[in-house]
Parts: structure tokens; C-alpha cells; sequence
């Protein structure tokens, strides 16, 4: 078995240059808009953390092998190559200072979509070596355990019967047939328990038929953050064999939000198949409910409530309005972060940077955006639908003493449905 | 014996008046970019000036630069500063002729040896052509030349045929055509070129000279700056019209009418220097912008040579329909075979790529 090598990450790099990082490539302006749209940039002023900046080993790459000029500037020596130094000094940018929140992507003039391209980068940062532990740990738990946090189903099992008890209603798992197949996040497990127990309930108040899966219960996908094809692949098919073994017609991400991106758009393009079964996220399952009359709820929050979209549900999915709809009909007293929807900002924790210890001062100093975002509006508490940005935010909120709650839409939901 | 005279005497004599002069004079001033109160200078100095001696040659020319020097409106002050230069030999205007006419040169070359001025129109056949196809009286354009040229003061090159070699030098260039700079390397040269050149920049340089005593300030070309300064599109009445995007298509559609730029029509005004737009011609009547025409460029270099000219300085290249196809048939295959080729190196670079595996992962923790 060979190591991770420059070598294999450059072949790495090669095979991820495509006609679109191509033609992004060859546009680039280098207006410096990117750099307006990232809070990395932003909240430290550090001109490195410019988006397209991040991208140089990739772009290297295409020019000095995929490019006319560029491989006669290669073959004059006036053309740096992509060294070990090089990848080593990027690991920072690429990882630590890069959610793939694809702000990036939305403001850029000539259409580059800069956060495809950190996350072809980060394939030739894991070949030849350059991935942070935090990323390795969680990629090597996800594909030996079935979950990035070394979760078992034991775990799960426990929790399950912590819900059957204080619901009195039984979580339905392995029962083929049904529409919804339920995947998790180890972080939902772990630290709201309370995610599961609200869609045992409005489920059961809605009559709809779902399970959960003993062979697939995690939906987050570590080989998406780290950029591995091949190990994103292998958990996305896990998730596939489970949910054609159970034969659902339906399969539910998690309140995760790149578990969302990785099992919906990217998936069928990882395993190189379309699914027998439609995606959604659970956001916009209850949305569908609502919509078809299945949710009754009473009473409504009175407090001054706001929204955080995840970036990968709303600027990367386009799942807007469902959470709007969803809080009409819970919360009285709504409000709106200035900049939302399309053009919300990142909580700064989410493509993996959370699970990299590493870039913890980073993250903090990104969320200052979402801060100063929250501190404009004034809410009593924030909702939000992400397992990673709900503890980014508790985190953060509490750092600066700022007393906050937060809580997941979804649980508030179940607490407003009328008792049967 | 005239010679003797000065300038204001016998412009006195002429009844010319003393305000008239004045006013050529401030006119002159003007025209070499001093202010206004150098006129009473000038005007004292002309009328102090002895006539110096000019000798002026006529090599291959048409004679229009002293159809243009002798026709400028009349009765006019610029002729009569000619007149009282003391035109030693110019063979169309003098008298003599034959033997007589040469023998007038080679007296007045030997009385003001070292002073006098030596005027050339039309350019010469160089050292290397054959001679024979430009002579007078049996001698060869290029050996009068060097005669003449061992005792003037200075040269002034008059048209372009004279200053840049012109119409005889146009290509193919049968005679081996040069100009006078090509030639005189030890004395200075004044250019004034132009096809013909505008009658009182011609008078003007003399004046210069008289007044001065020394030769104007030059540009690049060795022509007078305070003539040759600038552009005739910085200085033309239609550029309005061109600032406004306002173009005559054709010389008798609605822009031609109303007197729109003739940009299009082929003007060469941004690429030529002369005084045209601010002197104009046949006494300041018009000029040929004025009288609807595009400039020719005639005071430029090469002008003859310079393309069409009714074809715009810069316009999109006109390529016909089928050499667009041509093209664009050629970059298709060219482009179809870049394609081909990057298609196998991306996927052999995907045939390459050996994917790290968990172990190899945990192996690095």
C-alpha cells in the first residue's frame, strides 16, 4: 500500500479539472467580490482567506497542464509547480477558513461556482496527505462504525426507548414498505435527543408510515467534507442498500445540512446511478404536511423569534420559504434577519470546519458575522433547522454572553400539535 | 541696387500700409505660438531686414507649391515678403532662361556663398539611381544639389515631395525617389510639407527666419511646430460631430448635407499634422474638410501609400461570408481536436488517480 503522496494528489487534482472549473478558471475577473461575500475574509481582514485565493493549487494545476500558455510558461520554468509546501500551506485555507457555504459562488459576477471547486480541491489535500486529523478521525469512524462520532446502534437504542417512554408511542424501525425512511445525525443523537422524539410525534399525528433502519441510521457524510469521492460514495450507498432493502419511497435527511447537499444533489453523481427514491429534507416534509392539512397545531410562540437558514438547505437548496411557512404557523412574533434566505451568512462551523479542532479560533472569529447579524434583529431566541449551525450558534451566543436560546424548528413544531 | 533695401521700404513703395503690415505681422506671431506683443517686434524687425538671397530648386515636382506660394489671395503681404526676398533663381518664375538662367545661379551661389537660403521643391532620384531620369540644363538633381548645398545656410524642404520624397517615391518607386533630408546630413533641413503646403506657413518659416535669425523650433519630422503642432482633428470644426458619434456614410446622404465628420468617408485629420483647419486656404475661405471632403493626410509621410483614400483609418475589417465559414470551420476542427485531446488526459488522469482508502487514512492518524 502506497502513502498519500504529492504525486497521487496531483493525479488527484488532474481528475477533478472538468470543463466548468475550466471555463470558471479562464473568467475569473479578479474583481475581489468573493473575498466581500466570505466571513473568513471579513471578520479577520486577512487578504489570504480570499475565496479564489484558496483555490491556487487547483488552479496551478489547470494552468500549467491544461492550458496552451500555461504549458509553455510550464516548459520555460516561469510557471510555479503545485509542491508539497505548497498543499501543506493551503490546508489552512482550504479547510479551517472554508464552510463551502458558497456565499462565494452567488455574488461572483462571471457565475464561478467557487465552492465546487474547494471541494475538488480538498481531493488532492486528502491524497497527498493534507487533510486535518479532526476530518481523518470523523471519515475513518464514518466508514468503520457508521457514524463520524463512533456511534453504534446500541447508542441509538437507547434513546429510542427514552422517546417510546415519555411519548408512549413506539419508534417504528426496520418496517419495510413504508413512505418515509428516517436517517439521523450522530450530533442529533447525542446532543438533541429531542429531534427524534418530535418526529415520533408529528408523525403519529399525522398518520404518516416511517422507520428507521438498523443498517443506515447516520446521514452525514464526512467523505463529502474532507473530499473524498470514494469514501463519500461508500456511505451514500450505504444509505441507498438500506432504503432499497426497506423498499420506502421516500428517504428524510436529518436536520444536518450538508447530510442534505451530500445524499441529494451529490449522491446519484457519487454512486454514478439515480435513486429509486425521493430525498427531502425533514423541513420540507413537514412543509408538504402543512401544506395537505395533516398539521394541526395550537397556540402560538409569542416570544420574538428569528430564523438562521442553513446555507446548505437555503442558498445551496433553494428550501426558503417552507421554514417561513412552517414558523406562521407556530410563532406570532417573527422577524427576519436582514440578510436571509439566498443571502444568509454562514454560521462559520459547517464543510467540516467544526470537526477540525485546528480551526477553532477561525470559526469563532466567522461567527462574529452571524452576531452581529442576530444583534441587529434583537430576538428573544433563534430557530434554526441544522444540527451544526444550532451548536455553532448555542456555542457562539454564549461566548459573547449573550442570553439567546436556540432552538430546532422541528421540536418547536411538535409542541403546538393538538393533543388527539 | 535693390538688394540694398529693406523689407519696409519697399513695402512702403508697394503702398502697402503700416496697418496692413502690422496685421500680418500679429498674424505671424500668432502662427508661431508668441504672444501678441512680439507683433510690433516682428514688424520692426521685418522692416529692418535686408533680402537675403534664396535660391530655389525644382527637382521631380508639379510646380503646385509654387502655383500654392504664388496664387495665395492677392494682393497679399505673404507675396510680397516672396517678392522682397531676393529670389535669386527659381526656374518658373525667372526671366532668364537656358544658359543665362544657370549662369544667374552659380553668381548669386558665389556672392552670398554661406548666407543664402536654398529652397527645394520635389524630390530627387538618390545616389544609387540612375540620374538621368531628373536634369536640368544637363545636370543631374543630385550633383545640383551637393553644388548648392556647400554654401546655403539652410535648407527648407517645400511639399511633400521635397520633405518625405512624396508621389515620385510612392511605390514601386521607378526613379529611386528620395528626400532632401535623405540626402543633407551636414546642413540644417526645415520641412514643410503638404501637397502643396498652405501658403503662409511657407511665408511664415521665411519670416521666422528674417525676424529671428535662426530656423523655428522642430518636431520629430523636422517640421516647424508652431505649423505642424497639431492634429487637424483637434482642431477641425466637425469634430463636434465626431465627439457626438455623428458620421457622413456616404458624400451625399443626410450626414454628408449636414455637415457631419467625415470619419468615415476616410478623413485622415486624427493622423495628420498641419495647419489646414486653422489657416485654411485661398485666403482663409475654406479648406477641404469645409468643402466636404476627407482629409487626404498629404503633409504625412508615405501618404500615397497609406491606403485608400476613402477607406476610414479604422473601421471593422470587411471579411466576406464565406471566409467568416472558412474560419470558423478551421476552429471548430481545431477546437474539436483540443477537446479530444484534454478529454483523454482528463480521463487518463482519472485512470491515474489511486483513491485513499479508510486505512490508508487511519494509518496517517
Amino acid at each position: 500500500m502506497s502513502e498519500p503522496s504529492i504525486e497521487r494528489g496531483l493525479q488527484a487534482l488532474r481528475a477533478e479539472i472538468d470543463a466548468p472549473v475550466a471555463a470558471f478558471f479562464s473568467s475569473c475577473v479578479h474583481c475581489g467580490l468573493c473575498a466581500q461575500a466570505c466571513p473568513f475574509y471579513l471578520e479577520t481582514g486577512d487578504p489570504k482567506y480570499t475565496p479564489v485565493l484558496k483555490l491556487e493549487p487547483l488552479r496551478r494545476v489547470w494552468e500549467r497542464e491544461f492550458t496552451l500558455w500555461g504549458r509553455i510558461k510550464a516548459g520555460l520554468g516561469l510557471s510555479p509547480k503545485v509542491t508539497d509546501a505548497l498543499l501543506a500551506e493551503w490546508e489552512e485555507l482550504l479547510y479551517d477558513s472554508c464552510t463551502m457555504c458558497g456565499r462565494c459562488s452567488l455574488v461572483c459576477p462571471v457565475g464561478n461556482d467557487l465552492q465546487y471547486m474547494i471541494r475538488k480541491a480538498r481531493e488532492g489535500m486528502v491524497a497527498s496527505g493534507h487533510a486535518p486529523e479532526g476530518l481523518i478521525g470523523a471519515a475513518v469512524r464514518a466508514v468503520q462504525t457508521g457514524s463520524p462520532m463512533g456511534l453504534q446502534w446500541k447508542t441509538l437504542e437507547v434513546q429510542i426507548r427514552h422517546v417510546e417512554s415519555s411519548t408512549g408511542l413506539t419508534v417504528p424501525v426496520d418496517v419495510p414498505d413504508v413512505e418515509y425512511l428516517v436517517l439521523l445525525s450522530s450530533m442529533e443523537i447525542i446532543n438533541f435527543p429531542e429531534y427524534l422524539e418530535a418526529i415520533a410525534r408529528i408523525f403519529d399525528h399525522a398518520g404518516v408510515g416511517w422507520t428507521l433502519s438498523t443498517d443506515c441510521f447516520e446521514a452525514t457524510n464526512a467523505g463529502v467534507q474532507i473530499g473524498s469521492k470514494d469514501i463519500a460514495a461508500t456511505l451514500v450507498q450505504r444509505i441507498v442498500d438500506a432504503a432499497v432493502k426497506l423498499r420506502v419511497k421516500n428517504v428524510i435527511s436529518p436536520e444536518c445540512g450538508h447530510a442534505y447537499t451530500a445524499v441529494r444533489w451529490e449522491g446519484p453523481n457519487l454512486i454514478g446511478r439515480p435513486y429509486p427514491f425521493h430525498v427531502y429534507h425533514i423541513i420540507e416534509v413537514l412543509d408538504a404536511l402543512r401544506a395537505a392539512g395533516r398539521l394541526r397545531t395550537e397556540g402560538k410562540e409569542t416570544d420574538r423569534l428569528s430564523l438562521h437558514d442553513p446555507c446548505n438547505l437555503a442558498r445551496k437548496s433553494g428550501v426558503i420559504q417552507e421554514q417561513r411557512n412552517l414558523m406562521d404557523l407556530v410563532a406570532e412574533n417573527f422577524v427576519d434577519l436582514e440578510e436571509h434566505g439566498r443571502y444568509q451568512w454562514c454560521c462559520g462551523a459547517g464543510g467540516g470546519v467544526s470537526s477540525n479542532e485546528r480551526a477553532d479560533a477561525l470559526r469563532r472569529a466567522a461567527f462574529k458575522r452571524k452576531k452581529a447579524q442576530i444583534e441587529a434583529v434583537e430576538p428573544e431566541r433563534m430557530v434554526t433547522m441544522c444540527a451544526t449551525c444550532r451548536t455553532q450558534l448555542e456555542e457562539g451566543l454564549e461566548e459573547f454572553n449573550m442570553d439567546i436560546p436556540v432552538v430546532g424548528l422541528t421540536e418547536m413544531l411538535a409542541e403546538h400539535l393538538v393533543e388527539k | 541696387m535693390a538688394a540694398s533695401k529693406t523689407l519696409g521700404e519697399r513695402l512702403r513703395e508697394r503702398g502697402v500700409s503700416r496697418r496692413g503690415f502690422l496685421k500680418y505681422c500679429a498674424a505671424t506671431a500668432s502662427l508661431m505660438a508668441l504672444p501678441p506683443s512680439m507683433a510690433p517686434a516682428i514688424a520692426a524687425a521685418l522692416e529692418r531686414a535686408r533680402r537675403p538671397s534664396v535660391i530655389w530648386l525644382s527637382f521631380q515636382e508639379c510646380t503646385g507649391c509654387t502655383e500654392s506660394l504664388t496664387r495665395s489671395f492677392s494682393p497679399t503681404i505673404e507675396d510680397l515678403i516672396l517678392d522682397v526676398v531676393s529670389l535669386d533663381y527659381h526656374h518658373t518664375l525667372q526671366a532668364a532662361s537656358g544658359e543665362a538662367a544657370e549662369r544667374a545661379r552659380e553668381e548669386a551661389m558665389r556672392a552670398h556663398w554661406g548666407e543664402y537660403l536654398l529652397v527645394v521643391d520635389g524630390s530627387l532620384p538618390g545616389p544609387r539611381a540612375n540620374p538621368g531620369y531628373s536634369t536640368i540644363a544637363g545636370i543631374s538633381n543630385l550633383q545640383m544639389l551637393e553644388e548648392a548645398l556647400a554654401g546655403a545656410a539652410a535648407v527648407i524642404a517645400i511639399g511633400t515631395c521635397a520633405a518625405f520624397g512624396g508621389l515620385p517615391q510612392a511605390r514601386p518607386n521607378p526613379t529611386g525617389a528620395v528626400s532632401v533630408s535623405d540626402i543633407v546630413t551636414d546642413k540644417p533641413v526645415i520641412n514643410v510639407p503638404g501637397c502643396p503646403p498652405v501658403p503662409m506657413v511657407i511665408t511664415g518659416v521665411l519670416a521666422q527666419y528674417l525676424v529671428f535669425g535662426q530656423l523655428p523650433e522642430l518636431d520629430e519630422y523636422r517640421r516647424p511646430r508652431a505649423f505642424y503642432g497639431q492634429a487637424i482633428h483637434d482642431r477641425c470644426y466637425r469634430r463636434p460631430f465626431y465627439d457626438k458619434g455623428l458620421f457622413a456614410e456616404t458624400f451625399d446622404d443626410e450626414g454628408a448635407r449636414a455637415g457631419w465628420c467625415l470619419y468615415r468617408l476616410g478623413c485622415k485629420g486624427p493622423s495628420t499634422y498641419n495647419a489646414c483647419a486653422t489657416m485654411r486656404w485661398n485666403g482663409g475661405t475654406s479648406w477641404p474638410v469645409e468643402a466636404g471632403a476627407p482629409c487626404l493626410g498629404c503633409s504625412e509621410a508615405s501618404f500615397w501609400d497609406a491606403g485608400g483614400f476613402y477607406r476610414a483609418l479604422s473601421v471593422p475589417a470587411e471579411i466576406d461570408g464565406a471566409r467568416i465559414l472558412a474560419a470558423g470551420a478551421v476552429g471548430a476542427v481545431v477546437g474539436g481536436a483540443a477537446v479530444a485531446l484534454t478529454r483523454r488526459r482528463v480521463r487518463a488522469g482519472e485512470q491515474a488517480r489511486e483513491p485513499v482508502t479508510v486505512d490508508e487514512l487511519e494509518q496517517r492518524q
